[in-house]
């Protein structure tokens, strides 16, 4: 239980999303297009609700992973044009994948994570871009793949590593907090 | 074979699955409205408060990677102010003939007899996908559906989407933003399409009217979307082709869309709905 307790991170990674990261990463290409022209004019945005969903799901279990992608997607959408309950569904698949996927391996390892977050968001960009198609919105498939996705997909790439690495630290933080939680009822002696 | 009582990780799958076409379903069908605008709102407040404490920072990084930039514009914009203000002098003059004449005609001009709504931003779409924002006022405040957003330098864009407290807007450079709009100065008609690189064209120019670099760009009004005489932008460069139909422009809006901190929404204006003519000229 105590590990749902960590849900409203979702919440604030998502008001992270739409409030912070838009105006960093606005900075930081206003920056760097000068030196690299191929940045101009890209809007690639960090989704670090998508970053938290897929690395919670390598090590938990599955129903913890669904769950935290439903509430992740409610977060995202309740920030987005989208309807609510769209970001879920390609976040609940996601983690299925992630889920089913890690745990068929020793050990997830670092090419195994980069390839998990290629093909998340990969899947995610496509996801939102035939929802919003279906929505009667309609957008240049190559200009976003090459102003939006690739970017997308290169800020993902920077970014697992220190959001997985911090996911990690909460899992071992709660899973620590679970084994030293007393065996006894306090005061009682009786024992659980 | 799956131990007995051990729960099908499919079954967990469909499930979630299912409940998230349920939203979805409910969701577009707007009757998940009242309970997405009580879920959303500390989500917006907290949104509004992290997106102006990250405005503020990223304006005090960019002028202080500025600064030199900033001198020489200060001293291009004072020579600039010198030669307004003899220019106001003759508008001024300009203004007052133009006041008699519209007495004159009962003219009323629409843009002087409109009420605005002061509004915060306090996210920006995230997808990446869409070129949005979402302010802080909603139904409850008066906003409606097709309600122009402006600031106090031109069309921002208008209202998609709505909860009780919130509102999504659409800005002028999405890619399925179409605003019709004319030439201040040679009453060229055309539209102002938002591109994928978030820059503005006019569009459907006739190839027989005039455009000057530098020309401000203005609503017109055709279509009844948007009230007429607001600015979207100004001409930046002519697209001109013997083989094509029409010509193009590139628009530069006056606005930085991309670092809003406040807008207005336009609460007086109803857009107007025009299909209704087109069905009964069909049918």
């Amino acid at each position: 239980m105590g590990r749902y307790l960590s849900i409203p991170i979702l919440g604030l990674a998502a008001a992270l999303s739409a409030g912070v990261m838009p105006h960093m990463i606005g900075f930081a290409v206003a920056v760097l297009s000068d030196l690299t022209p191929i940045l101009e004019h890209t809007r690639g945005q960090l989704n670090l609700g998508l970053l938290l969903v897929m690395t919670w799901a390598i090590r938990a279990s599955l129903t913890e992973s669904l769950i935290w992608a439903f509430a992740g997607g409610i977060f995202m959408d309740l920030l987005s044009i989208l309807p609510l309950g769209t970001s879920s569904f390609a976040l609940v698949l996601i983690a299925f994948a992630v889920s089913a996927v890690s745990h068929q391996l020793y050990r997830v390892r670092l090419i195994s994570l980069l390839l998990m977050t290629i093909l998340s968001t990969i899947f995610f960009q496509f996801f939102t871009y035939q929802m919003l198609t279906l929505l009667g919105h309609s957008y240049h498939l190559p200009s976003l793949v090459r102003l939006v996705m690739l970017p997308t997909l290169v800020y993902h790439l920077v970014m697992v590593l220190p959001v997985a690495g911090l996911v990690r630290l909460m899992q071992n933080r709660l899973e620590g907090g679970l084994q030293r939680a007393p065996s006894v009822l306090p005061g009682t002696g009786e024992s659980l | 074979m799956r131990p007995a009582g051990r729960p099908n990780r499919f079954l967990f799958l469909i499930v979630a699955l299912g409940l998230c076409s349920g939203l979805m379903l409910l969701g577009m069908a707007g009757l998940l409205a009242p309970v997405e605008g009580l879920a959303s709102a500390p989500l917006h407040g907290f949104s509004g408060a992290l997106n102006r404490l990250s405005l503020t920072l990223n304006q005090a990084f960019e002028e202080l990677n500025s600064l030199g930039q900033l001198r020489e514009r200060i001293a291009s914009l004072e020579e600039l102010l010198a030669s307004r203000q003899i220019e106001i002098i003759q508008l001024r003059e300009a203004a007052s003939d133009y006041d008699r004449l519209v007495d004159l005609l009962s003219y009323t001009n629409t843009l002087e007899n409109q009420e605005f709504l002061t509004a915060d931003v306090i996210a920006l779409d995230q997808s990446g996908i869409v070129r949005g924002l979402i302010i802080n006022r909603g139904a409850r405040d008066g906003v409606g559906i097709g309600m122009p957003v402006v600031t106090d330098l031109g069309l921002v864009g208008r209202i998609v989407g709505l909860s009780a407290n919130a509102a999504q807007v659409q800005l002028i450079n999405d890619e399925n933003s179409s605003v019709s709009a004319r030439l201040q100065t040679t009453r060229a008609e055309g539209s102002i399409i938002g591109q994928a690189s978030g820059a503005l064209r006019m569009t459907f120019i006739d190839l027989d009217e005039s455009i000057i670099q530098g020309d401000l760009v203005i609503t017109s009004g055709l279509g009844g979307n948007f009230p007429p005489d607001i600015v979207v932008g100004q001409v930046t460069s002519i697209r001109q082709f013997e083989f094509e139909l029409f010509q193009e422009a590139e628009v530069r809006s006056l606005i930085d869309l991309g670092l809003l901190e406040f807008v207005l929404v336009i609460t007086s204006f109803q857009p107007i709905d025009l299909s209704v003519f087109d069905d009964s000229a069909g049918g």
